[in-house]
């Protein structure tokens, strides 16, 4: 039986990264930075895949963030999945040759071009993560935004969401622009707009805040992997402990022993240079 | 005692830079080549691989790294580790885009997973999942006898029939998930995309 998942998303806007609230981004800092202040590299030995996305509005600069994410999965042992205004197999291509396993796509899948399938084509189905953001209205229904939540599409968020799981993509990635980065836990009614029979993995985002939400996610049956972007909400040990409290809880992820390391690395506790 | 003189074979369709990376957080330093001659001098062998089994054997045959390979493995008996594509390319024979010879490295062919083995799983199979392996296997030493996994596949060999020790995953039908006998070692799964566990295996290959 396959695992659940729990993954972090690391957003990037020009050479920073940064948090989102409602999709308004705020720097925090560069990559010297989330390795020095953030202790990236430990933080990843408590995921089980590692988003990366390129949210950056206008101009993107492929080859900087190319390079930032070959530096930043040098210590990260988990699938990668990388994104961010991809139109092209050779921008999917620069990515995947940059440490990306998958390949995140979402304005493009609402394009028509015949991108998406040429995308599973060369690379395989299971390389696209079809990255898709719903916006809440005033009157209780959904809309599915496009260009980083900024234009609204015409029609149903339940029917695109059936389209573009029928394109040949391999994932999911479900994000809630309302809950996104205010840490009040996930949108689950969200989850009504699925089609009954979802032929993919669905990846919840959008709005945790603490462990208990990523539990509230994880435990409905029609997700299969939980994500969160908010890096201040698992400062420290954050995201170590809320890994150990949900495998605790009896949720079905991934087990390791973090303290291997140490035998892994010929390190021993004398050195002090304990992982765990 | 590591072995800092591993050779990553590059036949145009591995995911080369995880592997590096993996070995590289573990102190060796890999040369990553498509010449059959360092093969030739090579200590240990890894094999990494994503892609069609008929295209990557094509692929080892143009560059005739399939003789440097079986040649290194059988005749001077290196060590090898194949990874994903890397360990169906070991076997006798791939079904994917039609019948195809492998290296005959692990002597049983690779299938596509059918719906009457599986049931509702979905293919491929992708994701962490557990493998248990045998006592005494030099791969999973200081592993727990089920440990995590990661995978992404649609193709796989069985374990029945084989000389040496095998490891198993259930997705509705066991399957090989990692091969050792002598010197030929083999994961279905990535080590290099699984944690501690996949470090501690990759350790394991290397100190043997």
């Amino acid at each position: 039986m396959l695992k659940k998942r729990l993954i972090f998303t690391l957003l990037y806007n020009q050479g920073q990264f940064v948090l989102s609230r409602n999709f308004r981004l705020q720097k925090v800092g560069d990559l010297d930075w989330l390795q020095t202040n953030y202790n990236f590299s430990k933080i990843s030995f408590s995921i089980d895949e590692l988003l990366v996305l390129d949210v950056t509005r206008g101009e993107r600069d492929t080859g900087a963030f190319c390079d930032t994410l070959k530096a930043l999965t040098q210590g990260c042992f988990v699938p990668i999945a990388a994104g961010g205004g991809v139109r092209s197999i050779e921008h999917a291509r620069a990515l995947l040759r940059s440490g990306a396993d998958k390949v995140v796509v979402n304005t493009a899948l609402y394009e028509n071009t015949g991108f998406i399938a040429e995308l599973a084509s060369e690379f395989g189905q299971q390389c696209v993560v079809a990255s898709m953001d719903v916006k809440r209205t005033p009157d209780g229904n959904y809309r599915v935004m496009a260009e980083c939540g900024g234009k609204a599409l015409e029609g149903d968020a339940r029917e695109w969401i059936e389209r573009v799981t029928n394109q040949g993509v391999g994932e999911l990635y479900l994000n809630s622009i309302e809950r996104d980065g205010t840490g009040q836990g996930y949108d689950m009614q969200m989850l009504d707009l699925l089609p009954p029979v979802m032929p993919i993995p669905v990846i919840l985002a959008g709005g945790v805040g603490n462990s208990s939400h990523l539990a509230e996610g994880i435990a409905d049956a029609r997700v299969d992997a939980t994500a969160t972007a908010h890096l201040f909400n698992f400062v420290g040990d954050g995201l170590k402990q809320a890994r150990h409290s949900l495998v605790a809880s009896g949720v079905d992820l991934p087990v390791w022993d973090v303290r291997q390391l140490d035998i892994i690395l010929d390190r021993g506790e004398q050195a002090g240079g304990r992982v765990d | 005692m590591m072995n800092s003189r591993i050779t990553v074979i590059d036949y145009g369709m591995g995911n080369l830079w995880s592997v590096g990376n993996a070995l590289r957080y573990l102190g060796c330093t890999p040369t990553i080549t498509d010449d059959p001659k360092e093969i030739a001098g090579a200590d240990a062998l890894l094999l990494p691989g994503v892609g069609s089994f008929r295209k990557a054997m094509l692929s080892l045959k143009e560059t005739a790294l399939d003789q440097a390979i079986v040649e290194a493995v059988q005749g001077r008996g290196r060590k090898i580790l194949g990874i994903c594509l890397g360990m169906q390319l070991m076997g006798s024979r791939g079904m994917e885009d039609g019948d195809t010879p492998g290296l005959g490295l692990i002597r049983t062919t690779v299938d596509r997973f059918s719906p009457d083995e599986i049931g509702a799983n979905k293919i491929p199979h992708i994701g962490f999942d557990m493998v248990r392996s045998e006592p005494g296997s030099v791969l999973f030493s200081k592993l727990p006898e089920a440990a995590d996994f990661y995978f992404v596949h649609s193709y796989r060999m069985l374990p029945q029939g084989l000389d040496g020790k095998v490891a198993t995953c259930d997705y509705g039908i066991k399957f090989l998930a990692a091969y050792e006998h002598e010197n030929v070692f083999a994961t279905q799964f990535h080590p290099e995309k699984s944690q501690a566990n996949g470090l501690m295996l990759l350790k394991n290959f290397l100190a043997q």
